[in-house]
């Protein structure tokens, strides 16, 4: 899928709609929609597969932050929300702008037609207040249980101080219950404080004997507001801030975000600077995977396979931190460069340590290929067809395992990743286990990559200066996080500080695989289902349920104590 | 002659010796971004291998001694964070991971963090970095344990806004 084939096939369908079309980058493509012709075209560009839905990204468009009109010229002067459909199919990237009035804002859910999309849809109607017209009715997603009703966090007259006034007044909504009353019939619930999770979030799990019927997810417990904070922070403070959306993959998010300023502001960082940011992102995957094999080991009930990979991420953390003097938390991004160099003998020290890994990872490789004990609990379990993978736009090693051809660092090469091709890790065989091996593969082909980069680091500068103000711009970013594609779009209105950032995390995308896999598993399968995704629960929160059969909403403290009640009182009699 | 040691005091003293000996941990993550989290976890792992010192990391709220908090707290996460603590049995004592659990941090501000653990739950010991090195976090597990041997009743102030959860 090259370029100018995405970007040909996409304007061969544009020409059917009738619509007014800008490309206002090489790779990109803008088409204006209505609220009339949005679901036929969504619905045209699904069936014919020309790509997947990435993110929704809504913006307040606000006379207040000083927006002029636009680069298409299409922003008017007057206030009102703008939603962005961004589809991707290998480099190129389509956006549908969809303009809405600022008074009872509504558009028509596409969830009918792509049901992974409900999870952005709720973001968007809880953190905008847009009405999402066909969305099913549900509790809230990821702002708090007390969260005022009727304040919506994103939009630009929401202050701190309008929160504080709002939250003095409003009442926390009743959580609805029904209760199932069916003998052999139960709701699991699972979070936020459970021993297999390291990371809050509640499930709740109806399940018929020990298979399970349905699957509701409440996250929301680690949702911070970073989007929002964003805004009024300036553009490198920002860049902090970003590191610390996800503790794990740091590097990667302020990476991305660092990308997408200086796309805006149309400075490059230099080669060496470049070379650097992949080096880190690729030790940073080291780092993820090994913790995620380590965790999937113990979700499996094989501790022993659990300590041994830390033990060996030891060796990677200890690299990491030689190199940018902290283990998790790196800040090696600047805006236009980086802010460690590399020196021979940190590289000498790079490879001693890739030489002591690598050996250990091809032992990890034949464990989870051959001992049988882990291999009943991944090989035929949480198949994901090729088809609904790419449909649902999964992400990441998650969409590799079903075999789906796409991975950013290959489809569009970012940073310095044209320099050091990437050779992407497929598996056919769609369960647990393939997402099991496709990531121990791409451990070995990132210590590959370290080492190429390592031996071909260019030489010049780390970094070149950077202005305080950014023109006005958008700017979207893809990038492969550990966990997959990681989406952001970045907007300038010219001042200190941005004007939005939509952060799409990987996981977000993911939960459409959990969701659709787990009904039918056995309970005991669902860590594995879940882990296989090696959820991020602060990257994605946000966040939702979604509901198979007829439970509504969530259980408060009262209500599990009145379910308890009723249920020992009947068994009582 | 023997010394007579009153039986409620020996059995004090004993229970207190067994919990420096080994104190079980239970870890919330109230908000955190995960990098306090992943440390936390490093520290159970042969390197760093707590365990060799009796400290446990529990499950359950029910058969731990200390809470092991990270992250700011998260408008949702704080009745949890109150419920945890409170299904603790006494004596309980707490230790905060992370600046972002001691102050807010670079959290301070956003519209869902209501600020440090201790806006909700009284706290004894604070290890600060972002995220602090497994060697700092047993270092304040080692802390909070001195601060207990030194007296066998730790004093405790109260949480700055210790209004009852809704």
């Amino acid at each position: 899928m090259s370029l100018v084939t995405s970007m040909e096939s996409i304007s061969e369908l544009a020409k059917s709609w009738d619509t007014h079309a800008v490309s206002p980058a090489e790779n990109r493509y803008d088409i204006v929609v209505t609220r009339g012709n949005l679901l036929t075209i969504v619905a045209e560009l699904l069936r014919t597969r020309w790509g997947f839905l990435t993110a929704i990204t809504a913006r307040d468009v606000s006379t207040a932050s000083g927006s002029a009109p636009g680069k298409e010229g299409e922003i008017p002067a007057d206030r009102h929300f703008e939603i962005y459909y961004h589809f991707c199919r290998g480099p190129a990237v389509l956006t549908l702008r969809l303009s809405l009035p600022h008074e009872k804002p509504s558009v028509p859910s596409i969830c009918g037609i792509l049901p992974s999309a409900s999870i952005q849809e709720r973001e968007l109607a809880e953190t905008f207040g847009i009405e999402v017209e066909g969305l099913p009715k549900a509790g809230r997603l990821f702002l708090s249980d007390d969260w005022p009703a009727g304040l919506y966090p994103l939009r630009k007259d929401t202050t701190p101080q309008s929160i504080r006034d709002f939250t003095a007044v409003a009442p926390p909504p009743p959580a609805t219950v029904e209760n199932d009353a069916t003998p052999g019939k139960f709701t699991v619930p699972i979070g936020p404080q459970h021993p297999a999770l390291k990371e809050p979030a509640h499930f709740e799990l109806n399940v018929d004997g020990e298979i399970v019927t349905g699957v509701s997810l409440r996250l929301g417990y680690v949702h911070r507001g970073i989007e929002k904070a964003a805004e009024g922070r300036p553009w490198v403070q920002n860049l902090y801030l970003m590191e610390r959306v996800c503790g794990i993959c740091s590097h990667i998010h302020s990476m991305a975000y660092a990308l997408g300023v200086e796309t805006v502001a149309g400075i490059a960082a230099p080669p060496r600077a470049q070379a650097i940011r992949v080096l880190i992102a690729e030790m940073e995957r080291i780092h993820s995977h090994l913790l995620w094999l380590g965790v999937a080991a113990h979700e499996a009930g094989f501790d022993t396979l659990f300590m041994y990979t830390w033990r060996d991420r030891e060796t990677i953390m200890d690299l990491l931190e030689q190199v940018t003097g902290n283990r998790v938390n790196y800040s090696v991004n600047l805006l236009g460069g980086v802010k460690y160099d590399v020196d021979p003998s940190r590289a000498d020290a790079i490879r001693r340590g890739l030489d002591r890994l690598e050996p250990r990872i091809n032992h990890y490789l034949g464990i989870v290929t051959t001992d049988e004990s882990f291999l009943r609990r991944t090989r035929g379990i949480g198949v994901f067809s090729t088809d609904q993978a790419d449909f649902l736009g999964v992400v990441g090693p998650t969409l590799r395992a079903s075999n789906v051809h796409r991975d950013v660092r290959v489809d569009a090469p970012y940073s310095a990743y044209r320099d050091f091709p990437v050779t992407p890790v497929y598996d056919d065989a769609c369960d647990l286990a393939a997402r099991v091996t496709v990531r121990v593969k791409e451990l070995q082909e990132s210590c590959r990559l370290v080492r190429a980069v390592l031996d071909a680091l260019p030489p010049g500068d780390r970094a070149v200066d950077f202005p305080r103000r950014v023109p006005e711009g958008e700017a979207i970013i893809r990038v492969e996080a550990p966990r997959g594609e990681l989406f952001y779009y970045v907007r300038s209105a010219g001042g200190i500080s941005p004007d939005r950032v939509k952060i799409r995390t990987p996981s977000l995308a993911n939960w459409a695989y959990v969701m659709s896999v787990a009904v039918g598993h056995k309970l005991a399968d669902i860590p594995m289902i879940v882990v296989g995704i090696d959820p991020c629960f602060s990257c994605n929160d946000r966040t939702f349920l979604i509901r198979q059969g007829d439970r509504k909403g969530i259980l408060g403290w009262d209500d599990l104590r009145r379910y308890a009640m009723q249920r020992y009182g009947r068994r009582a009699e | 002659m023997a010394v007579q040691i009153p039986l409620r005091k020996l059995i004090d003293r004993a229970a207190l010796w067994s919990r420096i000996n080994s104190p079980w941990l239970v870890h919330f993550n109230s908000g955190s971004c995960n990098g306090c989290d992943i440390e936390i976890l490093a520290t159970l792992t042969p390197r760093y291998d707590v365990e060799r010192f009796g400290i446990k990391l529990w499950g359950s709220p029910r058969h731990a001694d200390v809470l092991v908090c990270t992250g700011p707290v998260t408008r949702q996460a704080r009745d949890r964070l109150i419920r945890v603590y409170e299904q603790m049995p006494a004596p309980k004592f707490v230790i905060v991971v992370g600046s972002c659990g001691t102050t807010g941090g670079v959290f301070q501000g956003c519209y869902n963090v209501l600020g440090g653990i201790n806006e909700v739950i009284p706290v004894d010991v604070f290890v600060p970095g972002c995220p602090p090195r497994p060697e700092s976090i047993i270092d304040g597990v080692v802390q909070l344990l001195t601060k207990l041997k030194n007296s066998a009743a730790p004093p405790k102030g109260p949480a700055r806004n210790q209004e009852k959860s809704a």
